[in-house]
C-alpha cells in the first residue's frame, strides 16, 4: 500500500504535471508579455531592490500588473519541484538496474538528468540574486571623483572615459554620437592600486563586487553639452557562483549526452 | 486532443490552484494610480505608503522616515530635522525635512515648487538670469537677493551655490552629484531617462510633497489637473475628426520630437486625436531621422515646434526659411502650426491650463472663443513681411 508521501511524489515526478505547467507558464508569459510592455517602469527597479523589497512596494501596490511574475515564480518553483521529483526518481531506477557496461555506461545514460539537476541549480541560482544581492545604485563618478564600497574598505576612482564615436559615413544620423565607451578606472584597497578598465558588457570585479556601467555621459560631440560622467549599479551577488556551477553541470551534461550520441551512432553502423 | 487526453484532473488541480490563488489576490487590490479621483480627498491616514509616480516612487516607511526614488534610480532618506543621522545609508542620501533652502536647475521643478506654495519661502538657487524669468515670484527674489543666479546650468559657480546654502538640489544633470556630496548637499535628480507619462507628469507634484510637508497641497494639485483631464475627456468625446498631431523640430541635422510615451502623446490621444510620433518610444525630446518626420508630415493637421518666438518661430514661412527641409509637410502648407509664448515652459505649475489649451487646439469646435495663453498660432508669413510686400505694390 502506497503511502501517502509516495503518492504525493508520484504527483510531483508526473510528466502530466510538467505539460501542465508548461502550457500555465506559456499562458503566464503571455500575460506579462503585456504588462511589461505597459508597465516597464514597474518592473525596473527589480534589479536593484531585491525580490522581497521590490514585492512589498511595487508588487503589492500593483498586483493586476505584477501579479504574473508572482504566478511565475511558483510556477517556476513548482517546475523545479517537479523536475528534481522526476529525475530523482529516474535516477534511482538507473541506479536500481545499473545493467551491463558498468558505471561508464551509466554516467551516459545519466546525462541528461545531469542537465535536468543543472537547471534546476541555474534557478535556484536565479532566485538566490533577487533574494540576496546587495546593489549600491546609480553612483556617479566623474573625472577624479571616487567611490568607497561599503564595508569593504576599496575605493574605485575614475580616472578618464575613453569614448569611440561613430564616424561612418553610412548611417549619417549617427555621425559623432558614442558607440563605444572604456572607463579607466584607479581600484585601490589596503593591499595596493591597480587599473581597470570598465565598457558596457564588461563588468569590473573588485573586493567581491561587480562594477556595472548603467549610463555615462556625454552621448554625442553635437548637441547639448554635458559634463562627463559614468553612472555605476555596484553590485554583490552571491547567486552568481550558484548559476555558474548550474552551467557547469548542464555543460556537463550536455557533453555526456553528445558523447553518448555518437556512442550510439557507431554502434548501429 | 491527445495531449489534453495524458492531463489527469489531479495535476491539472494542483497546477491550477496557484493560478486561481494568485489571480484571485490580484483582483482584491487595486492600483493605486488608477484611483485617481480619489487621490485630491487622501487625508494622512487614507495616503498610500507606497506611491509610483513613472520611475519615480514614495514610500512612507514610517512616520519618521521616508524613502523616495529619484529620476536616477537613486534612494533619498527623508527624517525630520531634528531626528539623529540614520545609520544604514549614506549622509549624502539624507535630506532633512521639511527642506528649507532648495536650488532648482530646471523650470519644471521651480514650477513645482510653486505648485505646492514653498517657492518664495525655500527657493535660493536658479540657473537661468533673471531677464529670462517669467514668475513673478522668482523676479522678486532674484531682485531682493534672496534667490541667486547660479551661473549656467553647464558651468555652475560652485562657490556661489555653496554660498546660497541649499538644503537640497533638484537638478536634471547627475554628472554634477560627485561634487555634491563633498560639499554635503544631498542631489535629487527630477528627470528620467524615458520620457515622463501624463500620469508621472500629473503627479511629479506628489514625489517632491515630502520634502516640504506639503502632500495635502500635492494632492489638491493633482485632484485639479485630473477634473482638467475629465473635461477634456468629456467635451471631446464627441468628436468625429481625429486631427493628426505633430510635436518636435529640426535643429541643423538634428530631428528632435516627444515620443508617444511622453505626456504630450498620451494627451493627443485622450483628447480624440491621433499622434504622428505614437509608435516612437524613449526620451523627451528625442531624436528621429529626418525622413521619419518629414513621412509623418505628410499628413499631419497640426505642428507644435519647440521654438518659441525668439528663437525664430514667427511664422510658418519663417520655420520654412530656417529649414528648407520642412517648408513642405502638411502643417505649414495647409494645416497649423504654433509655438509655445516664452512663459509656456516655466508654467508646469498651470497644468491644467495647459492641458486644456492644447485640447482647445486640438477640437476648437468644442472650444469656441478660447483664447489662447501659452501658445500662439503661426500665421502664414511674418506681419513684417506682409508689411513690406504691401509697400512694393504701392
Amino acid at each position: 500500500m502506497k503511502t501517502v508521501s509516495a503518492r504525493l511524489w508520484n504527483r510531483l515526478s508526473s510528466i502530466n504535471l510538467t505539460v501542465a505547467l508548461c502550457l500555465l507558464l506559456t499562458m503566464d508569459l503571455v500575460w506579462g508579455y503585456f504588462c511589461l510592455n505597459r508597465r516597464t517602469a514597474l518592473f525596473t527597479p527589480l534589479n536593484d531592490l531585491g525580490l522581497i523589497p521590490w514585492a512589498q512596494t511595487y508588487g503589492s501596490h500593483n498586483l493586476l500588473a505584477t501579479g504574473w511574475f508572482f504566478l511565475l515564480l511558483t510556477l517556476l518553483a513548482l517546475l523545479a519541484v517537479n523536475t528534481f521529483a522526476c529525475t530523482t526518481s529516474r535516477v534511482a531506477q538507473l541506479l536500481r538496474a545499473k545493467g551491463p557496461g558498468g558505471w561508464q555506461r551509466l554516467a551516459l545514460r545519466l546525462a541528461p538528468h545531469v542537465m535536468h539537476y543543472g537547471l534546476i541549480v541555474i534557478l535556484a541560482g536565479y532566485l538566490c540574486s533577487y533574494l540576496f544581492t546587495q546593489v549600491l545604485t546609480s553612483s556617479t563618478l566623474a573625472p577624479g571623483s571616487h567611490l568607497s564600497l561599503p564595508g569593504a574598505g576599496g575605493q574605485v576612482q575614475l580616472l578618464a572615459v575613453e569614448p569611440e564615436y561613430y564616424q561612418g559615413e553610412r548611417l549619417a544620423f549617427w555621425k559623432n554620437e558614442v558607440i563605444a565607451l572604456r572607463a579607466r578606472l584607479l581600484l585601490s584597497d589596503n593591499t595596493g592600486q591597480r587599473e581597470a578598465f570598465l565598457s558596457c558588457n564588461r563588468p569590473v570585479r573588485f573586493q567581491g563586487y561587480s562594477l556595472h556601467l548603467i549610463d555615462f555621459a556625454p552621448k554625442s560631440l553635437n548637441g547639448m553639452k554635458m559634463k562627463t560622467r559614468i553612472d555605476l549599479h555596484v553590485r554583490k551577488d552571491p547567486g552568481v557562483a550558484l548559476y555558474l556551477a548550474g552551467m557547469a553541470l548542464f555543460s556537463l551534461g550536455l557533453i555526456l549526452y553528445f558523447y553518448q550520441w555518437i556512442v550510439h551512432r557507431e554502434a548501429h553502423r | 486532443m491527445r495531449m489534453f487526453n495524458i492531463l489527469r484532473p489531479g495535476d491539472c488541480i494542483l497546477a491550477m490552484a496557484a493560478l486561481i490563488i494568485l489571480l484571485t489576490a490580484a483582483g482584491c487590490n487595486n492600483d493605486p494610480s488608477a484611483t485617481s479621483s480619489a487621490a485630491g480627498k487622501n487625508t494622512d491616514k487614507e495616503r498610500p505608503a507606497f506611491l509610483q509616480i513613472g520611475e519615480f516612487a514614495v514610500n512612507r516607511i514610517s512616520p519618521e522616515r521616508t524613502e523616495v526614488r529619484d529620476g536616477a534610480g537613486r534612494t533619498l532618506v527623508l527624517i525630520p530635522r531634528e531626528a539623529p543621522m540614520p545609520t544604514d545609508c549614506a549622509p549624502s542620501q539624507v535630506v532633512r525635512v521639511p527642506v528649507r533652502r532648495v536650488a532648482a536647475y530646471g523650470a519644471f521643478d521651480v514650477a513645482v515648487l510653486r505648485a505646492l506654495g514653498v517657492l518664495e519661502q525655500t527657493l535660493v538657487g536658479v540657473t537661468t538670469p533673471k531677464e529670462r524669468w517669467h514668475v513673478p515670484d522668482v523676479k522678486r527674489g532674484m531682485e531682493s537677493g534672496r534667490i541667486a543666479f547660479l551661473g549656467d546650468a553647464a558651468s555652475i559657480d560652485y562657490e556661489r551655490l555653496k554660498q546660497s546654502e541649499p538644503e537640497l538640489v533638484l537638478t536634471w544633470d547627475p554628472s554634477i552629484i560627485p561634487l555634491m556630496d563633498d560639499l554635503h548637499i544631498p542631489v535629487a535628480v527630477t528627470t528620467t531617462p524615458q520620457a515622463m507619462c501624463l500620469n508621472a507628469r500629473m503627479r511629479f507634484v506628489q514625489f517632491l510633497a515630502p520634502f516640504f510637508h506639503k502632500e495635502p497641497e500635492a494632492d489638491a494639485f493633482f485632484a485639479r489637473i485630473d477634473a482638467a483631464l475629465r473635461d477634456i475627456r468629456a467635451r471631446t468625446a464627441g468628436a468625429t475628426r481625429q486631427p493628426k498631431v505633430m510635436w518636435g523640430d529640426i535643429y541643423e541635422k538634428r530631428v528632435m520630437v516627444e515620443p508617444g510615451n511622453a505626456w504630450v502623446g498620451e494627451l493627443v490621444g485622450l483628447a480624440q486625436s491621433n499622434y504622428q510620433f505614437e509608435d516612437v518610444f524613449g526620451t523627451s525630446c528625442i531624436e528621429i531621422t529626418v525622413e521619419r518626420f518629414l513621412y509623418s508630415g505628410q499628413d499631419a493637421d497640426i505642428f507644435f515646434t519647440y521654438r518659441s518666438r525668439d528663437m525664430g518661430a514667427t511664422s510658418k514661412a519663417a520655420l520654412a526659411r530656417l529649414n528648407p527641409l520642412i517648408k513642405d509637410i502638411a502643417p505649414l502648407k495647409n494645416g497649423r502650426a504654433y509655438a509655445p509664448l516664452p512663459h509656456y515652459s516655466q508654467s508646469a505649475d498651470k497644468l491644467d491650463e495647459i492641458l486644456t489649451e492644447i485640447s482647445a487646439i486640438l477640437h476648437p469646435e468644442f472650444y469656441p472663443d478660447y483664447q489662447l495663453h501659452y501658445f500662439a498660432e503661426l500665421p502664414d508669413v511674418d506681419p513684417v513681411a506682409v508689411k513690406e510686400k504691401s509697400h512694393d505694390h504701392i
